[in-house]
């Protein structure tokens, strides 16, 4: 299938937050209540439409276990995105998303575009994290912020899809270098830019590649 | 059905003897332990060295065993502040513990220390084997001191959840036709049993943790569950109920045992180590080269690496990949495999060459997801293109 990029997204955070219940919502439509746990990491992928282009979305699901910490940090390399995810029904989880931020910062691309999810906000009765909390902290660090549901699929398709606009945007910036494939984009094969939707950094990609 | 009562009767005769002769059992297992009868709970105890092949030592060592498993419960099991104090009588608390004492020897420090672990347990074996019912049925065997507690003694009270009960929902996307997969279980599924009975996840938390608390520089890592879930299952289910009765301690104990051969691949310090799980991954791809070369070179092309998939595969014995009976047979050959665990990458080796035409057709997404989804197979296919690897590699080594 053609698409215009390829964008690399890693999921992490606590374990038990829902990210690969977030996974398959946005990649099957369905929730699951009960999901194996998450053991080295788990892959999916599906196109989206940004701007008229299509993008493909390959994203790592990461385990959220400490011990698992350094296998998880190899998969930050070549990352475009990340969502760190915490559960607000569980404050512990939100009270490690400094040290989640440190270790995804200190590994990734610094143009890395980090979405911070609060999940499970279908459970309102067992909240224990507000969404102010979570604003506040995502202003903090500059990242993006929304609450989603991985059950009721409420705002999982915007978390995933707000995340390839604020990638795409810096491509159209030239923020990115995109020939560069460790930020974690790569050019879809049958790619033919229209030259005046892109930046000076990019056009100049394309005339040294010679690229279709 | 001639040859399987003859295999049948074969278990029967090897185990009746008093010195069990380990290498023809070990041979017999290796083509699977029939599902009928005890063979398959009392033949893992004695693969994985629980039980030693002199039947006269039994009796002794396991009552020493089982003795032993339940002072670890009297003693690991409880709760600070359980102060006997005569009635009326009046005691002095100056320096008793307290639960905000800082002091290293606290019972109140290390009893939240431990609680942290606990948490994650809890967590984990709440979400063991969602396709089968077993492990939230109650057992027949519970531990009568902590179910007769006044609940003060169970664990997952010392983490106490919340349950809200609330309606699955499902959504179709634009064009996507939704697959109906088999209805799994819920959480609200693994709820505690009341006073005087306790569920057979309930039991397998206790085993975890008494391990986690005896084995400290380890602890407990995720994917330990997994593994022991099946050994307890397989115990647990025994059809003779004077071994079925103690398949908690006999659990520990053989749980305890395989741990000791594939301790590393849990410890994340030992990743690198010739032990450890990396080493493990790059046998299998040295492997995959030798017996297939096209796929391995097919999948190094793409760059997909043997840890996207075989991570899991190893570290786990490959108990997420199959259906329970499925990896049951699987788990019959890895044991009786004298040099462990090489069959097991023999086995991964089969695995993915049984996915070899997909494979070179496939993108590498496709690939991605078909290698952490293996598809349903006939197992016994799958074992016996493990032998042929293995016994080829025996003959030109």
């Amino acid at each position: 299938m053609s698409y215009a990029y390829m964008f690399k997204y890693i999921i992490i955070g606590d374990t038990g937050v829902g990210k690969s219940c977030l996974l398959l919502q946005f990649t099957d439509k369905r929730f699951q209540p009960v999901h194996d746990l998450t053991i080295g990491v788990e892959f999916g992928a599906r196109l989206v439409d940004i701007e008229d282009k299509q993008i493909k979305l390959q994203i790592w699901d990461t385990a959220g276990q400490e011990a698992f910490r350094s296998i998880t940090r190899s998969y930050y390399r070549g990352a475009a995105g990340a969502l760190l995810v915490y559960d607000i029904t569980r404050r512990e989880t939100f009270n490690h998303l400094t040290t989640w931020l440190d270790d995804a910062r200190q590994h990734s691309s610094s143009n890395m575009v980090i979405i911070l999810i609060g999940n499970k906000n279908d459970l309102v009765s067992r909240r224990e994290v507000n969404a102010e909390e979570g604003e506040a902290f995502a202003r903090e660090h500059g990242l993006i912020f929304m609450e989603t549901s991985a059950k009721t699929a409420s705002n999982v398709e915007e978390a995933f899809i707000n995340t390839a606009k604020e990638i795409y945007g810096k491509i159209r910036e030239g923020v990115f270098d995109i020939s560069n494939e460790a930020n974690g984009i790569k050019l879809g094969v049958q790619q033919s830019p229209s030259a005046n939707s892109l930046s000076p950094t990019t056009k100049s990609f394309y005339q040294n590649t010679g690229c279709c | 059905m001639a040859s399987y009562k003859a295999r049948l009767r074969e278990f029967e005769e090897l185990v009746a003897r008093d010195d069990i002769d380990m290498q023809k059992l070990k041979n017999l297992c290796f083509n699977g332990i029939p599902d009928e009868a005890t063979n398959r709970a009392l033949c893992w105890r004695l693969m994985l060295n629980y039980l030693p092949p002199s039947k006269k030592s039994w009796s002794e060592l396991l009552s020493r065993k089982r003795e032993l498993y339940k002072q670890f419960i009297n003693e690991m099991i409880v709760s600070p502040g359980e102060v006997d104090a005569g009635d009326g009588e009046r005691v002095d608390v100056t320096f008793a513990d307290h639960p905000l004492n800082l002091n290293p020897e606290s019972n109140w420090g290390t009893f939240f220390k431990d609680n942290e672990v606990l948490l994650q347990i809890d967590k984990d074996v709440r979400r063991l084997c969602p396709d089968i019912s077993f492990f939230q049925q109650p057992t027949l065997y519970p531990c009568e001191e902590i179910v007769n507690s006044g609940g003060s003694k169970r664990l997952h009270r010392r983490v106490h959840h919340t349950f809200l009960k609330s309606a699955n929902v499902e959504r179709k996307g634009l064009g996507i036709t939704r697959i109906a997969l088999s209805v799994r279980k819920a959480p609200e599924d693994y709820a505690p049993l009341p006073e005087g009975s306790e569920a057979h996840w309930e039991v397998v938390e206790r085993i975890l943790f008494l391990y986690a608390k005896l084995n400290p520089g380890q602890g407990y890592v995720q994917g330990m569950n997994e593994i022991i879930g099946v050994i307890y299952h397989v115990f647990a289910s025994d059809p003779d109920p004077v071994w079925r009765a103690y398949a908690e301690p006999d659990t520990f104990f053989a749980f305890t045992n395989l741990m000791g051969e594939i301790r590393d691949f849990f410890i994340k310090s030992l990743d690198e180590a010739d032990t450890g799980i990396n080493k493990l991954m790059n046998t299998l791809s040295n492997e995959l080269r030798a017996a297939d070369y096209d796929v391995y070179s097919c999948l190094q092309q793409q760059e997909l690496r043997p840890q996207y998939y075989s991570f899991r595969w190893l570290t786990l014995l490959l108990s997420q990949e199959f259906p329970l009976p499925d990896l049951l047979r699987i788990w019959d050959s890895l044991f009786a495999d004298s040099r462990r665990f090489s069959f097991l990458i023999y086995v991964c080796t089969a695995m993915i060459m049984h996915l070899r035409d997909k494979i070179l057709e496939n993108d590498f997404p496709s690939n991605v997801k078909l290698l952490q989804n293996f598809p349903p197979i006939d197992v016994r296919i799958l074992i016996t293109k493990a032998s042929e690897i293995s016994m080829r590699k025996k003959m030109y080594s």
